[in-house]
């Protein structure tokens, strides 16, 4: 009987060493590379009263750009050091109805020309004080997913054991168009890629790369100086 | 009589536990027996386009009213009844308000001459697709639906007839239920059905040769 138990405490005791080495081992590995790109073809800035509007691109058969991102970005460039008006998306899409839908959105700087020659869009723009329309386009990707976990429950208790890990790949590409002038002022792409894992002794430890998270921080840090003409 | 009290407490836990197990098996099979009911609800925005100068009459059949699509198993059984009749009635309630100057739901197209319309509006429901995460291996629920739209003068004769197609999606969510998802690909399809009726509405060859007259 004291032999069982030895043994047992043997083997929790391996399994937490084991946790932790894998924790402090992946801890390290489960980080994010981001990488920020920046065009510039006008000048911006913001005066008072003026906001941004930021869009997802949805007219992709493949995949769509998530409102989740596209919140995430907004809601990033609204807070802060500098913060900024930032009119939410589905408010916006619903108050200018049905000219930013899918279907009909304008694809070129050139077609906002077109859609501010009417008269309820314009007056509807001012009503938001909108400046500047952010199309954000591009999407997370999972690749690479290796490893099993598989979990048992019995009338003694529960546990899991294995190895999960995957990578993700963020790739977003935010164009600014000027609503004052109808012209495109810049393109600011975002980049973002690593790779999580989750061990499993006893107790499955997610460790996540906060890919998208750190895509959306730092377009959003980005685009913030951009519109106010950093 | 500790030990009996005990022996109390656990036969009851057992027989709610037994009651929860018995339930929870009956609900399962229950559900696995029929098909789940999905009504398309939604709310739809009103469109920012000029109104044009006249009246229009609306009819809604009772085929749009009433209409439900029955999405079938690999097996041919009934799997989701997708009942989208109450929703399509209200989106078109919302839209052709803001894009005439007046509108009259109609009860019946014969009574057009009488309610003093200019034209009376009859949209119906072709076909109705759905497509499920499991059957198409995409990460999304898609709807697409074909209509067929029906300009008739007051007095029945022919304006105009076209088709128009509607698609929408909506990603398939980690925890989400199909309902929502069915749901929420319907609302899209509809919104985009508005969206594109509302503007491209005047550019219908046989509608513009109808209005020009009118509005000089």
């Amino acid at each position: 009987m004291r032999t069982t138990q030895k043994t047992m405490a043997g083997l929790l005791r391996a399994g937490m060493y084991l946790i932790v080495a894998l924790t402090a081992g992946m801890g390290l590995g489960a980080c994010t590379t981001t990488t920020i790109d920046e065009f510039r073809q006008g000048d911006t800035g913001l005066n008072t009263g003026e906001s941004v509007v930021i869009l997802g691109r949805r007219q992709g058969a493949a995949y769509e750009t998530a409102s989740d991102f596209v919140e995430c970005v907004g809601t990033r460039m609204g807070r802060g050091n500098g913060a900024i008006t930032v009119v939410p998306e589905q408010i916006f899409v619903d108050a200018l109805f049905p000219w930013f839908e899918p279907r009909t959105a304008p694809m070129r700087s050139e077609d906002l020309q077109q859609l501010m020659a009417q008269p309820l869009v314009t007056d509807k723009m001012a009503e938001f004080g909108v400046r500047y329309i952010v199309w954000l386009d591009g999407q997370t990707e999972t690749t690479n997913r290796m490893g099993s976990i598989s979990c048992a429950v019995g009338p003694g208790g529960g546990g899991c054991f294995g190895f999960g890990s995957w990578e993700d790949d963020s790739s977003f590409e935010a164009r600014i168009w000027d609503v004052s002038s109808h012209t495109a002022v810049g393109t600011i792409s975002a980049d973002a890629s690593g790779q999580s894992y989750v061990p499993a002794v006893f107790v499955p430890i997610p460790l996540i790369a906060r890919v998208e998270a750190n895509a959306c921080n730092s377009l959003a840090d980005q685009l913030k100086l951009f519109v106010q003409g950093g | 009589m500790r030990s009996e009290i005990r022996t109390g407490r656990i036969s009851l836990w057992q027989r709610r536990f037994r009651a929860m197990v018995l339930m929870s098996l009956g609900a399962l099979v229950l559900s696995a027996c029929g098909a789940s009911t999905v009504v398309v609800e939604g709310t739809y925005p009103s469109p920012n386009i000029p109104p044009l100068p006249m009246t229009l009459g609306v009819y809604y059949s009772d085929a749009l009213r009433a209409h439900v699509y029955t999405e079938r198993t690999d097996a041919g059984k009934d799997e989701y009844l997708v009942n989208s009749g109450g929703s399509h009635v209200e989106l078109f309630n919302t839209v052709l308000p803001a894009m005439f100057q007046q509108v009259v739901v109609l009860d019946d197209p014969a009574m057009a001459n009488e309610r003093g319309v200019d034209a009376v509006f009859i949209p119906n429901i072709d076909e109705f697709q759905l497509g499920m995460p499991q059957k198409t291996r995409l990460d999304s629920y898609e709807v697409w639906v074909k209509y067929n739209m029906r300009l008739t003068a007051p007095d029945g004769g022919y304006i105009a007839d076209w088709v128009m197609t509607a698609y929408g999606k909506t990603p398939q969510a980690t925890f989400g239920s199909a309902e929502g998802g069915i749901n929420d690909a319907a609302v899209a399809a509809m919104r985009d059905l508005a969206s594109n009726f509302s503007i491209s509405f005047t550019s219908v060859p046989d509608v513009r040769d109808w209005l020009q007259p009118r509005l000089q």
